[in-house]
């Protein structure tokens, strides 16, 4: 095969899609004191429940966020497992209102696709602004750094 | 402004967004030249990382053999899965030269517990961040899992793998290039 032409290494890679736009993060503010984070999750794709964490900074919350029950798979090595497609909601609620304040949503997550390829685990923030009034905020989509074209 | 400027402006905007748009997508393009891969298969021969033990394991060792590099981790499902065929690859051909080594990005702990779970007859090493780092030098551009390096008994890389490797495809480069 490839091995006896000089310099000729062969290569297979599945058609991926760059982790941010498999697993596509927005956030809103819904009030002074609620954010709503959500994950647009491509066909073909999931992500791990157990590795998903939402946090606010700066900010105490009220409790940890509730996530939103997953599809339960029986695994060989880790046992129950359970996982999200299409798409996964989750609020963040602070202890105390902050009208006006700015906070960075961030959001851990680890996710796979189908073709049998998984992604390292993911950190991404946004910033948003709470509402100084009545809610709800704009949607903010997660904006990758953008590439430095002269690296 | 007078047609005439205008037509060249416009003119001279369409070649500068055409080579914006050209420069972009030689940058994103995977380093696949000669060199690059000559040099990162020299920096995979070159590592030395701790095993589940935490021995630290030259590579370099086992030069010369057909050697088969995977890069996998507990937490990657897939990973796991095309794990036995490597067992059974590497009992039958380890006498003849073939020889896989598992570098996960992973707890020492977890790997050691899914070794003994698999009867794994070959090293698992413990590499961190700076492991996918050198995977992304080898063309493993979105650092994903499980990802695959052959190296030839002279030193060069045959082929690369994203996702699981099947076992009669992996069988049948083995086979030629044992």
């Amino acid at each position: 095969m490839a091995a006896l032409t000089l310099g000729a290494a062969s290569a297979q890679s599945p058609d991926l899609l760059e982790p941010e736009r498999a697993f596509s993060l927005s956030a809103r503010a819904l009030d002074a004191t609620t954010v709503e984070a959500r994950f647009a999750i491509a066909d073909g794709y999931y992500l791990y429940r157990d590795k998903l964490k939402l946090s606010l900074e700066p900010g105490a919350l009220v409790a940890a966020p509730v996530l939103p029950p997953g599809k339960i798979k029986q695994d060989e090595f880790f046992g129950k497992v359970e996982t999200y497609r299409g798409k996964v909601v989750v609020r963040v609620s602070l202890a105390a209102p902050a009208p006006g304040a700015t906070v960075t949503v961030k959001a851990e997550s680890q996710g796979c696709a189908d073709v049998g390829v998984c992604y390292p685990p993911q950190v991404q923030k946004i910033a948003l602004s709470l509402p100084a009034g009545a809610g709800p905020g704009p949607v903010v989509e997660f904006a990758p750094v953008k590439k430095n074209w002269f690296k | 402004m007078r047609r005439r400027t205008a037509l060249v402006v416009i003119l001279v905007a369409g070649i500068v967004a055409l080579s914006a748009g050209i420069y972009v997508g030689r940058s994103d393009r995977q380093p696949s030249d000669g060199t690059q891969r000559e040099e990162a298969a020299a920096t995979l021969l070159g590592l030395t990382l701790p095993d589940v033990a935490g021995k630290e394991t030259p590579l370099a060792q086992w030069r010369g053999k057909l050697l088969v590099v995977n890069f996998w981790a507990t937490w990657c499902a897939p990973c796991r899965e095309e794990m036995p065929e490597f067992v059974r690859l590497q009992a039958e051909f380890g006498a003849k030269g073939l020889q896989f080594v598992g570098i996960a990005v992973d707890d020492a702990d977890k790997v050691r517990q899914f070794a003994a779970e698999i009867g794994l007859n070959y090293p698992a090493l413990i590499g961190g961040f700076g492991a996918m780092e050198l995977s992304k030098t080898l063309g493993n551009r979105l650092m994903a899992l499980p990802f695959t390096v052959i190296v030839s008994r002279d030193g060069t890389i045959a082929h690369t793998q994203l996702g699981p490797l099947k076992g009669d495809q992996l069988l049948a480069m083995v086979g030629k290039l044992i």
